[in-house]
């Protein structure tokens, strides 16, 4: 457990940093909906993570059958907590929508950035 | 009992949202259900990387999930988003964007969950292959949210232009024809490049020397394997901005939903049985490297005979839309 809170701590720590400055930036140039989007949308992808990392547990060990109908419940409770911000989004004028849906994937985006250029710098170390 | 359009639309929207959340969750419950399985048995292989499979296993599961998280988008769009204007056309529209994002979610969710399995499998067997396993998941996993990316696109087109100025007959069949092409076609490639990363990963543990010889044909691999979710892709936008002349008939309005149709399920095939060449492709480029160019030559043949059914069905969409 203490690899996977690591793990969470790291991507959830960048994501909500580039998100609190982003969103900063935004709200300076008097885009605020957008700003406050980003951030809250960012809020609910990294509860969405630490969620899944906390489930993980509880889906080893048991059969493919058991493990599927597990996932797929913990999809729809996730996705139901992920559907919270979207709502407010629309419902509410002070959160643009685009925002807070680019804010919900901005921890998978750390993660493949984080890979990615892992990837290319060690491809750039191997030409040098 | 008579209902007026507003009525419909909504119920339409309703539909739509359901289809695509209720679709879109199938597949990605089935990649993370995928990955909990192989990440239970690489586990007992090997308890002592259990902190790192259980790693792999939560970031392979995150970026699976991605065209699940898609499903939901499109759902809260079709449920909160107001319809100013409500028109017939719309109940189409709406019923096609659910649809397209529902099916165009099931493939790129199952297919991220191969290489996230095979990922921590690999762990559990070579441990110090972690870093470069992760790395290639992650790439796999990626590419293979693609086909959910074009149906995202397709939807969110369907949901923000504006086709009320069109003839509700046939422009009804065309949006419904354009959900169905770029959602169904999706579901093949998903699943096959989910097959082709799976390999790969597979190869890398089995294999480390052959890391860069075997991401260099799974990306080939993958890049042939989603060539039908792009003719899909085609056959949605011709659907969708085609501009088709009003008409009582319903025969061209039925020429144009069994062009989506055609299109739709003719790439299912195509698509999984070119990630099974290249699935097993990427397997052997591991084992056999000094073969590797004849084993990639045979791949791209076995591919594009594969293909061929695929093509078949973008024939008869294209002369179903424009001769028919």
């Amino acid at each position: 457990m203490e690899t996977i809170r690591q793990t969470q701590k790291k991507y959830c720590t960048r994501a909500i940093t580039v998100a609190i400055f982003a969103g900063l930036l935004f709200i300076l140039i008097d885009y605020k909906p957008i700003g406050k989007g980003l951030i809250l949308g960012t809020v609910f992808s990294i509860l969405n993570f630490i969620l899944m990392g906390e489930m993980l547990p509880l889906k080893i060990g048991k059969t493919k059958g058991k493990t599927f109908m597990f996932s797929l419940g913990s999809i729809f409770f996730r996705y139901f907590i992920l559907a919270i911000p979207m709502v407010m989004a629309i419902k509410l004028e002070q959160y643009n929508l685009i925002s807070v849906v680019v804010g919900i994937f901005f921890v998978q985006v750390f993660i493949m950035a984080d890979h990615l250029l892992d990837f290319l710098w060690s491809a750039r170390g191997k030409q040098v | 009992m008579s209902y007026d359009v507003k009525t419909w639309v909504d119920v339409a929207a309703f539909v739509g949202a359901g289809l695509s959340m209720g679709l879109g969750a199938i597949g990605a419950g089935i990649g993370e259900g995928l990955t909990a399985a192989r990440a239970t048995l690489a586990i007992s292989r090997n308890p002592e990387a259990s902190g790192e499979i259980f790693k792999t296993m939560l970031v392979g599961q995150a970026i699976a999930e991605t065209a699940g998280i898609f499903g939901l988008v499109i759902a809260m769009m079709l449920l909160f988003v107001k319809n100013p204007n409500p028109s017939f056309i719309m109940v189409a529209v709406f019923i096609g964007a659910g649809l397209c994002m529902g099916f165009g979610a099931i493939g790129s969710g199952v297919g991220g969950g191969f290489p996230a399995g095979e990922a921590c499998t690999g762990i559990a067997r070579q441990p110090a292959m972690t870093k470069r396993l992760n790395t290639t998941m992650l790439i796999g996993s990626s590419i293979c949210q693609t086909p959910a990316i074009f149906a995202l696109v397709t939807a969110l087109i369907l949901l923000f232009s504006d086709f009320s100025a069109l003839p509700l007959c046939p422009t009804w069949a065309a949006v419904l024809g354009a959900g169905f092409a770029c959602g169904i076609a999706a579901i093949g490639p998903g699943i096959g490049d989910g097959l082709v990363a799976g390999a790969c990963c597979e190869s890398v543990a089995r294999q480390p020397s052959s890391a860069t010889i075997a991401t260099t044909t799974m990306l080939l691999g993958m890049a042939v394997t989603e060539t039908t979710a792009i003719y899909g892709l085609l056959v949605s936008f011709i659907l969708m901005f085609k501009t088709f002349p009003a008409t009582d008939a319903i025969a061209p309005a039925m020429a144009l939903l069994g062009a989506g149709l055609c299109m739709g399920i003719g790439a299912i095939g195509p698509g999984i049985g070119e990630g099974l060449t290249a699935y097993s492709a990427v397997g052997q480029v591991g084992k056999n490297q000094k073969n590797s160019a004849e084993l990639v030559r045979v791949m791209l043949v076995g591919q594009a005979v594969s293909e061929s059914t695929g093509i078949y069905s973008l024939v008869i969409a294209l002369v179903l839309i424009f001769v028919v």
